[in-house]
């Protein structure tokens, strides 16, 4: 077995345990909320999934930079494993928003500036992933998916400060905040056991992934040299 | 004129040197800006486009003033956006049918193209957001605050940057890649729309959303200046 598969199975392991611990936290030693009651305890799941998104969705930004760098495939390949894995996790964190908000806020969806911003954020990154299938040539798909996920990553920021910008139905940042969070101890660690546990998941999905890709990749493609267009000498002649 | 003339003109002036970057730069953006209004291909893609959203959104939500003036700074951007989509198709596409697009990277310093071709999409864009804005005083009887002059022009400013990476990106797909341009530069133009419909809010303070667009524009040129040769190369 090499090293990175072992490192594998290790995040596996890790994040099953992560997850078993997270589930005992959420549902088991924290308390319901006093005014949302059971449904409270979505946000253990709804919560860690955007964050684990929003570094999903840094990663497809860097791995970006790094392919349009060094002209390596692989980079490529990181970036699809974060783009796909920020995608499923923003939708998971769309539905179950939506799951939590129908007996909280009595609507299933509304005209808040968190939410639309967030699937206009899905939408950045579905095209994304359309992107990817235009042509033959790998490199060619690579350099367009990775100047699409260096242009996505715009709205990021707009999502995040959403909740700030206005005044939203939405709450806004709980824990990422100058005070210490107004929430009973019980509940934060719930909370952050919920991160480590979609942290390592996502960690793990990642890493199966980008493995997954570069089996599936048929040849090694070469990187192309960087090409010149055709040059025009003096009087029009090539 | 025609990329022959470009050509020439790039090889005959200061014998065979090339011009400078903010001579060709000039250059490609009038070819692109009489490509696009003297050959009509822009204007006939983009002005009837902003005419008929404005009438029907007029339409649609009937003549309630408190409706039209809630709805009319978001509708103003939500046109320009809808009008970024057919103008990025244009920023390659003509000089691909014309087949002067290699002769345009042989000749044209990279970010001499990228910048001639992204003042280009500005005027044009901006045209749409003044016609948008004017049609929408005249039609909804809305005035319009001083700041929504700095959004337009700034938020055009983006999105410019965002249409000429876009539409340089997917030249040569112009069948599948072509219909994929809108879930693209409609997204990315989220910040611009929401800034720029603020801007044209009266009573709205204008600082935190000219901040807001200013680095928009500000990261989006950065990507745009950093990505737009790797664009070019062999597209």
């Amino acid at each position: 077995m090499t090293r990175r598969r072992r490192v594998e199975r290790l995040l596996g392991v890790a994040a099953v345990a992560a997850a078993a611990v997270a589930g005992w936290l959420g549902l088991v030693v924290a308390p319901p909320d006093a005014v949302q009651g059971q449904a409270q305890r979505l946000l253990y799941v709804h919560v860690p999934a955007a964050w684990v998104a929003y570094v999903a969705f840094a990663w497809v930004l860097i791995a970006s930079v790094g392919y349009l760098i060094r002209r390596d495939l692989a980079w490529d390949r990181r970036a699809q494993a974060g783009a796909e894995l920020g995608v499923g996790l923003t939708a998971l964190t769309i539905v179950l928003g939506s799951l939590w908000a129908r007996p909280i806020w009595g609507v299933w969806w509304t005209w808040d500036a968190r939410l639309v911003t967030t699937v206009v954020l899905l939408l950045s990154y579905v095209g994304y992933a359309g992107v990817r299938g235009l042509s033959t040539d790998p490199h060619r798909n690579a350099r367009r998916a990775a100047a699409v996920g260096i242009l996505a990553f715009v709205n990021v920021p707009v999502v995040h400060f959403s909740v700030l910008w206005w005044r939203t139905l939405h709450q806004p940042p709980t824990v990422l905040q100058p005070a210490s969070p107004p929430m009973d101890p019980a509940m934060l660690t719930a909370l952050f056991g919920g991160i480590v546990a979609f942290s390592l998941a996502g960690m793990w999905v990642g890493l199966r992934r980008v493995r997954m890709l570069a089996s599936a990749a048929p040849v090694a493609a070469a990187a192309p040299t960087r090409s010149e267009p055709i040059r025009v000498e003096a009087g029009g002649r090539r | 004129m025609t990329a022959s003339t470009v050509t020439l003109e790039a090889s005959s002036s200061a014998t065979q040197r090339r011009p400078r970057r903010t001579r060709q730069a000039w250059m490609v953006a009038r070819r692109d800006l009489a490509a696009g209004v003297g050959g009509r291909r822009a204007a006939v893609a983009v002005l009837p486009l902003v005419a008929a959203v404005l009438l029907l959104a007029g339409l649609g939500f009937g003549a309630h003033p408190v409706v039209v003036e809630a709805t009319a700074a978001p509708l103003v951007w939500l046109v320009v956006l809808l009008s970024a989509v057919p103008l990025a198709r244009t920023v390659a596409a003509d000089d691909a049918a014309d087949d002067c697009w290699d002769l345009l990277r042989a000749v044209v310093d990279p970010t001499a193209l990228l910048a001639g071709k992204l003042a280009a999409q500005w005027l044009l864009l901006t045209a749409a957001w003044a016609v948008a804005s004017l049609l929408t005083a005249v039609s909804q009887g809305v005035t319009w605050p001083l700041s929504s002059v700095a959004g337009g022009i700034l938020g055009a400013l983006g999105l410019a940057a965002v249409t000429t990476m876009l539409g340089a990106l997917l030249l040569s797909d112009q069948g599948h890649g072509s219909s994929l341009l809108a879930v693209l530069v409609l997204p990315v133009g989220l910040p611009a729309l929401l800034a720029g419909g603020q801007l044209a809010v009266s009573g709205v303070s204008p600082t935190p959303w000219l901040a807001v667009l200013v680095a928009y524009d500000t990261v989006l040129l950065a990507v745009a200046w950093a990505v737009f040769p790797v664009m070019v190369e062999g597209s």
